[in-house]
């Protein structure tokens, strides 16, 4: 028993003493940060938020920005995956069997590949610095998880309340809107939180794809203040800007931690 | 009807993961960089040619395969120890597991950023508990030798939940009548570890693995923040290295390259490491 409350302590200690390091970084004074201990006031301070606050462009923007691009790319992959996992579901078993294969295969790629292909993308039809633009290849991105949960979660709705539907005379539009939709909302949850996390955190597309200091979402604005100033030692102004970044996060996942798991689980389970 | 609703979403991904495929091909046999203007120009196979002698490239492919294997055993040894606990009954456990999953949801780039800080010296706080304990200074992001250690460690920290949280899903199907059984005939708790849980768990092992290593292989943000690669390219990626080609060498052509050099070993080893698996018996064809 024992035993077991010290494994739990260095668990969380390991999981959670990098996250809590940065907020102490952030709020001690540049002195503190590389000098021994000092008295309280020297100590502790709010100078490293008010400079994120007065920085131009203040970094709320970004948090605006990577709220807007993670937002429009989950209802734009469940708008597309939402009809499209059905029609996977109601395939002949044959034909299923190889589209999951197939989604399965997309789902491993290690997607960093595609920046390139992706960016000459973006120059040729002109969607660089465009934060709904975005939202496509972050949807598209998605749509290989997103098909394989939704998918699995329609084939595990008995055949008997879609053909009493049916009898009643509901047409496709109207099953799937009215029954089939509503009854799997766990899974649309599940799917709606990774990918809005998805967006919300990747990092390559966005940093080719946006450049204007207004639109940079989060990460890459992150990586641009890291890149400045590589071994500058001020650093509480970062520390700052990680806690910020971090709490719409760490709210999310502590709410929605259920259809977090659940989805990981289902997504490389039934994938 | 039932296709037609299917196709739309399938050719998506066909065509965000395809497109990007040819497109490197036809790239890979073309010059295409500032020297011609950022025109493709066909150079027959240059590229290639280039590439299998470019000491950077296989330096890299290494570098990457040590990341991947070194992240993801030790990912694995620990989720595996900490989903054992987890999968246990006690007070808290709902808490204490969405309290481990932080590190997976959080932007890899921001705390790519706070690990820097963490390594840093002489300021961080490794390189003062080294120097309360009287050890010389650590230096870790500017030792070519141990640097890639450090992107071991930031990568073992974010991804260790992702496969606990599959291997507790994994553990969660086994029966605790098994368990009840195996000890009443006598056998010791440790033993049913390597008797039971091992033997049921390896498909979700697997699994993990698969993915993680496909993940792992195309390891980028991580690295270009935390050591940009260095020091003296200890720790580039192949993901770092294409993109290092395309936007700061601007060499489309043999940025191309390297991703199809590198997406071909992938696919290679795992094709390699599904036909071992299952010669050995461990892996069996899908029913």
């Amino acid at each position: 028993m024992k035993q077991r409350q010290l494994w739990i302590v260095l668990l969380l200690a390991w999981s959670l003493a990098p996250m809590v390091w940065q907020l102490i970084s952030s709020f001690s004074t540049n002195d503190a940060l590389i000098a021994t201990p000092m008295a309280f006031q020297e100590r502790w301070t709010l100078q490293n938020y008010r400079e994120l606050w007065q920085s131009n462009p203040p970094f709320w923007l970004y948090l605006i920005n990577s709220s807007i691009v993670a937002s429009v790319s989950t209802l734009l992959t469940l708008l597309l995956a939402l009809p499209g996992a059905y029609g996977i579901a109601r395939l002949p078993k044959l034909w299923r069997q190889n589209s999951r294969l197939f989604i399965t295969a997309a789902a491993l790629f290690p997607y960093v590949l595609l920046f390139l292909a992706l960016l000459e993308l973006a120059r040729t039809f002109q969607l660089g610095n465009n934060l709904i633009a975005l939202a496509l290849p972050y949807s598209a991105l998605s749509m290989p998880l997103a098909l394989l949960l939704l998918s699995a979660a329609f084939e595990g709705l008995p055949q008997d309340l879609e053909d009493a539907a049916c009898l009643e005379g509901m047409g496709l539009l109207q099953r799937l809107r009215w029954i089939l939709i509503p009854l799997i909302s766990p899974a649309t949850a599940s799917t709606g939180i990774l990918v809005f996390l998805f967006a919300w955190n990747e990092y390559p597309v966005a940093l080719t794809w946006i450049s204007d200091a207004k639109m940079l979402t989060l990460p890459v604005a992150m990586a641009r203040i890291a890149g400045t100033s590589v071994y500058s030692i001020p650093y509480g102004a970062y520390a700052a800007a990680t806690v910020l970044g971090s709490i719409p996060l760490l709210v999310l996942v502590l709410i929605f931690q259920r259809q977090i798991v659940s989805g990981l689980t289902n997504g490389a389970v039934k994938g | 009807m039932n296709v037609l609703l299917a196709l739309p979403a399938l050719l998506l991904i066909a065509l965000v993961f395809g497109w990007p495929m040819a497109r490197y091909t036809w790239l890979s046999f073309h010059a295409d960089s500032v020297l011609t203007g950022l025109v493709p120009i066909p150079n027959g196979g240059a590229n290639w040619v280039r590439l299998l002698s470019d000491a950077r490239f296989w330096q890299d492919s290494l570098q990457t395969a040590r990341f991947a294997v070194m992240s993801v055993s030790l990912e694995l040894l620990l989720a595996l120890a900490i989903a054992l606990l987890l999968d246990q009954r006690w007070r808290g456990r709902g808490a204490v597991r969405a309290l481990t999953l932080l590190p997976w949801a959080l932007p890899t780039t921001m705390m790519a950023l706070g690990w820097r800080w963490i390594f840093n010296t002489p300021y961080g706080p490794l390189e003062q508990l080294a120097a309360a304990l009287g050890l010389p200074s650590l230096n870790l992001l500017a030792d070519p030798n141990f640097a890639w250690m450090a992107t071991v460690a930031a990568d073992v920290w974010k991804t260790t939940p992702f496969i606990t949280l599959i291997l507790l899903a994994g553990l969660q199907t086994i029966p605790a009548d098994l368990y009840e059984a195996f000890r009443l005939e006598g056998g010791k708790p440790w033993q049913s570890l390597r008797s039971i849980t091992l033997p049921l768990l390896t498909p979700y092992i697997l699994l993990s693995l698969l993915f993680r290593l496909a993940q792992a292989f195309g390891v980028f943000d991580l690295i270009q923040i935390l050591t940009g690669g260095g020091p003296a390219s200890s720790t580039e990626s192949l993901a770092l290295y294409a993109y290092l080609n395309a936007m700061r060498f601007l060499d489309f052509g043999y940025s191309a390259t390297v991703m199809l050099g590198g997406f071909l070993m992938l696919t290679v080893i795992i094709v390699l490491a599904a036909i071992a698996l299952r010669s050995i018996g461990v892996l069996r064809p899908v029913k």
